[in-house]
Order: C-alpha cells, then sequence, then structure tokens
C-alpha cells in the first residue's frame, strides 16, 4: 500500500531518449493505466518503477521514500511482464509458488494462495503443466497469477491480457479491477487497448515518444483532450482531426465548412467526434467513400477534398460509394487545436 | 546472374537432383570413413585374433575373455573411473562456481580469450610443465615449504593418491576452463527477464542461480560433462609423461593399459579388444546419461 511519485524521471540509452522528463503523482490505491502506441518508453517506465532500470536522471519515490538506490528484490513490487517471464523448469504450480517460497510465506498457506490465484486466471486445470506446453493466453494468466498471489506495495502489469480473446479479456479485466478493489494495491497498468485503459483506470498518463501528453480520468481525457494526439489516440474510431483555415469565425477545409471562435484566425485543425456528425446538415460536403456496419452501430466514411471524415451513423444506414453526401457536425462539440497541436480552450 | 544457379539446377534431371545432396556429402563421408571407421573396423577384426607381428592366429572371442579375467584390466578400470571421476566432479563444481560470479560480468566476453589459453596449449607441453612442476623440477614442493605447510620434498610418484592427484591436477587445470566458458555461454544466453522476474519475486542471487539458471542450464551441462567425460576416459599423455602409471599400477589408466599391451608387449589383439570393449562401455556410459537428463528435462 503506497503512493509512488516520479520526478522528473528521464532514461537515456546513449543518444536515444527513452522516457523524457517524466513526473507523474500516482496516489495511494489508485489504478492507473500508462498508454501509448508502441515505442513510447511505457515498459521502460514500469522497468523503472519495479528497480530492473536505473533511471538516468530524478527520483523514483514510492511510500514516501526514494527508492532509486534500493534493489528491485526489496521495493515490493509485483511485476507482471510483457513477454511472461515464466520460469521454464517449473510447472504452473511452482512458478505461481515461487514468490510465496522466496518471500518465506508460511508453507500452510501457500497451497490455498496458488489456488486461488490459479482459479481466478482459470487456470486450476493446468496447474502440472511446464509452461512449454501451454498457449499464448495460458503463459500469460499463468504470469499474471504469479503477481497475484501476494500482495505487495504496488502491482506493476505491462499489458497483462494482450494475448486473450476478446471474451476471456472482458472478463479478466473485471477481474483484475475487482481484485484491485478488494486488496486496495497501487497498480500501474501498461496497456495499448483504450478500452481496457478506459474501462480499468481510475486516471490514464497518455505517452508518446518517451513524453506524457496528457494525465487524467477517462472522462476528461475522452471529453478534453489536451492536444490533437490525444484527440487522435483515443476514441474508435478515433476523432476527426481537419487542418484548415479560420477567419471571420468561419472554418474552412475542402468541402468543410463550420463556425468557429471568431477569435481564431490562420491555420488550426478542428475536431469533432464520429458521434457528433450527423448524416444531412450542412459542414461537409462529399462523397461516400465507404460504409462499414458493426451491427449496432454503421461508421460511415466520407471523403471531403481529400480528407476522409469518419461519422457514426444509425445502425441502418445504407448507402453505395461515390455518392454526395452532407454531414452536420453538432456545434457544442467542436475542439479547435493550433498550429502546434495544443488544444486552443474557451471561446467556442 | 544471379538467377543463373537456381535455373539450372531446376533443368537438372530428377536423379541428378536426389542425388545432389549425397555428393555433397562424399568428401566428409570419405574422411569420416577413412580417419575413424576403418580403424575402428580394423581394431574390432584384430580382436579377434591373436596376433605376433605378420602373425595372425584365429581366436575367436578368446582375447576378451582373457581381459575379461585380467586383473590389470579390472585395476586400469578402477583407476579410470577414480581418476576421471574425481576430476570430472571437481573441474564442473569449479567451472560453474566461477560461471555463476562471473557470467552477468559483461568484461567476460572480453577476456575469454585469457580464461581458454590452458586449452590453447599442445597436451604433451602441459604434461611436461606438470612433470617438471610436480615431480623433476619440484616447484610445488618448494611452494608448499616456503609457504610452511611441509617440511620436505614431496615424493609424488611414492604414494598411490599423491600420484593421482597429480593427474588430476593437471587434467582441472587444462580443462576447467573448456566448461567455464561453455557454462557462462549458456547462462548468458538466458532470457534475463526470467532472472528479473525472479529478483521481483524476491529471490537472492543464490536462490535464483540454484531455483532457476541451473536447472535450465541442466541440458547443457549434461552434454558439455559427458564430452569431457569421453575425453577423459582417454586420458593417456598425462600418465604417460607424468607418471607412466606408477606407483604400482595405480595411475595405470584404460588407455595406457591399452597403450602397453599393444606397443610395449606387442599384444595388438589383446590391445584392441581392450579398446572395443572401452568403446562400448563409453558409448553405453554416455547414451544413458545423455537420454536420461534429457528425457526427464521435459513434461
Ligand atoms: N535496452 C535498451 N537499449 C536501447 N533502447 C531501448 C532499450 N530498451 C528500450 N529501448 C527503446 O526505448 C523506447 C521505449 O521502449 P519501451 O519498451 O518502453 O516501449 P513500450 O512503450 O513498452 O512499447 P510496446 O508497447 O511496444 O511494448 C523504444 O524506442 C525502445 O527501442
Ligand atoms: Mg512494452
Amino acid at each position: 500500500m503506497a503512493s509512488i511519485r516520479l520526478e522528473n524521471i528521464v532514461k537515456r540509452y546513449g543518444a536515444f531518449t527513452g522516457v523524457q522528463n517524466m513526473s507523474l503523482d500516482i496516489a495511494d490505491e489508485e489504478f492507473l493505466v500508462l498508454l501509448g502506441p508502441s515505442g513510447c518508453g511505457k515498459t521502460t517506465t514500469m522497468r523503472m518503477i519495479a528497480g530492473l532500470e536505473m533511471p538516468t536522471e530524478g527520483n523514483i519515490i514510492i511510500g514516501g521514500e526514494v527508492v532509486n538506490d534500493i534493489d528491485a528484490r526489496d521495493r515490493d513490487v509485483a511485476m507482471v511482464f510483457q513477454g511472461y517471464a515464466l520460469y521454464p523448469n517449473m510447472t504452473v504450480y511452482e512458478n505461481i509458488r515461487f514468490p510465496l517460497r522466496m518471500r518465506r510465506v508460511p508453507a500452510s498457506d501457500q497451497d490455498r494462495m496458488v489456488r486461488t490465484a490459479a482459479d481466478m486466471v482459470e487456470l486450476g486445470a493446468f496447474l502440472d503443466r511446464k509452461p512449454g506446453a501451454l498457449s499464448g493466453g495460458q503463459r500469460q494468466r499463468a504470469a499474471l497469477a504469479r503477481a497475484v498471489v501476494r500482495q505487495p506495495q504496488v502491482f506493476l502489469m505491462d499489458e497483462p491480457l494482450s494475448n486473450l480473446d476478446a471474451k476471456l479479456r472482458q472478463s479478466m479485466r473485471v477481474q483484475i479491477k475487482h481484485m484491485q478493489r478488494q486488496l486496495r494495491i497501487t497498480t500501474v497498468y501498461v496497456t495499448h487497448d483504450q478500452i481496457e485503459a478506459m474501462t480499468l483506470a481510475d486516471r490514464i498518463v497518455i505517452m508518446n515518444k518517451g513524453a506524457i501528453q496528457q494525465v487524467g480520468t477517462p472522462d476528461q481525457i475522452y471529453t478534453d483532450p489536451a492536444n490533437t494526439f490525444v484527440a487522435g489516440f483515443i476514441g474508435g474510431p478515433p476523432m476527426n482531426l481537419i487542418e484548415g483555415t479560420a477567419t471571420g469565425g468561419r472554418f474552412t477545409a475542402p468541402g468543410v465548412n463550420a463556425p468557429c471562435p471568431a477569435n481564431l484566425s490562420g491555420r488550426i485543425t478542428l475536431g469533432i467526434r464520429p458521434e457528433d456528425c450527423t448524416v444531412g446538415g450542412g459542414q461537409v460536403q462529399g462523397l461516400v467513400y465507404g460504409v462499414e456496419p458493426t451491427g449496432d452501430v454503421t461508421y460511415l466514411s466520407v471523403l471531403a477534398g481529400t480528407k476522409q471524415v469518419e461519422v457514426k451513423a444509425a445502425r441502418d444506414f445504407r448507402s453505395d460509394i461515390d455518392v454526395p453526401i452532407t454531414i452536420g457536425f453538432d456545434p457544442a462539440r467542436l475542439y479547435f487545436f493550433g498550429a502546434d497541436g495544443q488544444r486552443i480552450r474557451g471561446g467556442a | 546472374m544471379a538467377k543463373a544457379t537456381p535455373d539450372r539446377l531446376r533443368r537438372r534431371s530428377p536423379r541428378m537432383r536426389a542425388a545432389f545432396p549425397y555428393l555433397l556429402l562424399t568428401p566428409a563421408l570419405l574422411y569420416l570413413l577413412a580417419i575413424t571407421l576403418y580403424p575402428g573396423l580394423f581394431a574390432i577384426y584384430q580382436s579377434l585374433f591373436v596376433v605376433k607381428f605378420l602373425n595372425w592366429t584365429w581366436t575367436g572371442f578368446g582375447n576378451y575373455a582373457a581381459i575379461l579375467k585380467d586383473r590389470e584390466f579390472w585395476a586400469a578400470l578402477g583407476n579410470t573411473a577414480i581418476i576421471g571421476g574425481i576430476s570430472l566432479a571437481l573441474q564442473t563444481a569449479i567451472a560453474l562456481t566461477v560461471a555463476y560470479f562471473a557470467y552477468r560480468d559483461p568484461f567476460i566476453r572480453g577476456w575469454r580469450i585469457l580464461y581458454i589459453m590452458p586449452m590453447l596449449f599442445m597436451p604433451s607441453a602441459v604434461a611436461f610443465i606438470w612433470k617438471l612442476a610436480f615431480n623433476d623440477g619440484r616447484v610445488i614442493s618448494d611452494l608448499l615449504m616456503s609457504l610452511g605447510l611441509i617440511e620436505r620434498n614431496v615424493d609424488w610418484l611414492g604414494n598411490i593418491w599423491l600420484a593421482r592427484l597429480t593427474l588430476i591436477t593437471a587434467d582441472v587445470w587444462q580443462w576447467t576452463p573448456f566448461l567455464f566458458i561453455i557454462f557462462v555461454a549458456g547462462l548468458q544466453g538466458q532470457d534475463q527477464e526470467i532472472e528479473e522476474a525472479a529478483r521481483l519475486d524476491g529471490a537472492s542471487w543464490p536462490a535464483i542461480f540454484w531455483n532457476i539458471s541451473l536447472p535450465m542450464l541442466r541440458p547443457i551441462i549434461v552434454v558439455a560433462v559427458t564430452l569431457r567425460g569421453i575425453d577423459i576416459t582417454t586420458m593417456f599423455t598425462n600418465v604417460y609423461v607424468m607418471t607412466q602409471g606408477s606407483p604400482g599400477g595405480a595411475t595405470e589408466t584404460m588407455s595406457y593399459f591399452i597403450y602397453r599391451q599393444g606397443f610395449r608387449m606387442f599384444n595388438f589383439g589383446y590391445a584392441s579388444a581392450a579398446s572395443v570393449l572401452m568403446l562400448i562401455m563409453t558409448i553405453i556410459i554416455a547414451q544413458t546419461v545423455v537420454r536420461r537428463a534429457f528425457h526427464s528435462g521435459k513434461a
């Protein structure tokens, strides 16, 4: 049970900067999700918290204590590795029991704890297998069970569900969240799956190229993105970002004409989420580019000038391609970003 | 140009294509036949005769029957097992221990050449060095005396165990680095994340080595030790140079026994039979060890 604080963390590999100037406060018992594209430094950040990697600069503070010089073994964190890191010479049972043995948990409790953890990840029937005889998803669940079998100060989970099928992933997600609430253990969770991030997180940290882009609750990240990167990363499909020109209260781009705050001028980017667009209306004049029925909703791509605009249309919307179409924007849901990609707030 | 070869290959007749791999193998096969198979078969053939130079008399399994009753043969077998066993156990233990302390050191890669130096020397030269150090030059005795550990010069060949010790020392000195290099390479090849996971699980370095690294290294240990074991059973040079089997045959190994029968007493058939027996025993032991180790390593 501990808070975590990162103070101006920098990690360099030679000339390459893996994590740049990262500062972050993670509250006690918080469920924090690191979200970002591949190679943005999520695993590196986790490894520094775990003590497997030394930060080049900055301090890491766990439970009020600077832990930079404390060995990984003594930080009392449990981690699910992206590559599982199961012990190949041990059975699943022995794998899960290993942390209990090493932390000298009374032998009489070990068996019960191992079975509880294994049942949680639905691996009860595989306890006698060695990792080599498990599927990718089963290995991942074994790694998860090994991490949650004891009660550490901090859980670090590096994409623990990435290899599971949709159904299992959903049920694991609920399990993890339930367990975290029950045990009240501070958790840092890495994913590049937005749904996982949105459903699990108390707060989400969006990272790109080693730098934090935004920190906030899932709602804040979704409704109040700080820049074009966050706006374009969150949502499925993500926000439409249309580059154009603002003059005298109008935003124009090829095939697009929308209201904008009168104080804006020059090259800016307009953002609008697909669900805030409607078929029919005066903001976009274009051609139907593609129609994707998914069952409960139909996604529509409209080609406006050279830019595709994604629209969330009614479930029964159907159209041929290359048919002229108009799209309307909800004026209350327009976002504007400056030429540097930062959000221009207020006004609208 | 780049496409020429595959095109021509495709146009070859099917029979030519089927024969091609064997053609490629021919030089290696010829070499193997000439170097190992021919002498091997010759030895088996010769072992069925009593050979007095050009005069071969058929005896069937007579040589084998005689050998199995020969006390010197059994003594040599025992000596080989004792000297080889102790030597092998010692070098494996030392190599593993040093490897455990050294493998995380990035400099090991650079220094490898230093570690393998003893293996690069000519075996007979090494044998002579140790002969000098122990017996003729008395270097070791002098050293021990100056440390105050002993009073007088030691006669290393005057005592069964001291004589064996000199052979063991020489072999350990020369071959521990071989095992060390293999063990270090094996340990360095292991997935580092597994060690890190164990660290986070609360394991100390010795616990990680004992519970994880060592079991993962097992197949490599088995193969390396088996190779070394086969080599040790044929230990000859050091015996020939350093002890010649003395005192009283206590350091006569199988190879030296065979050599003595063949080239000192000219019982070629007898020597051949002994080497065939030894070959069979080596194969059986190596097979069992390797099969055991690999089977229990799985499932
Ligand atoms: N040991 C290393 N030496 C050099 N560069 C490294 C090293 N480890 C990581 N990097 C680099 O640091 C960057 C961040 O890596 P990291 O593993 O943290 O990415 P990630 O966000 O976890 O990505 P993914 O989602 O693909 O797992 C990458 O560009 C990677 O190439
Ligand atoms: Mg990663």
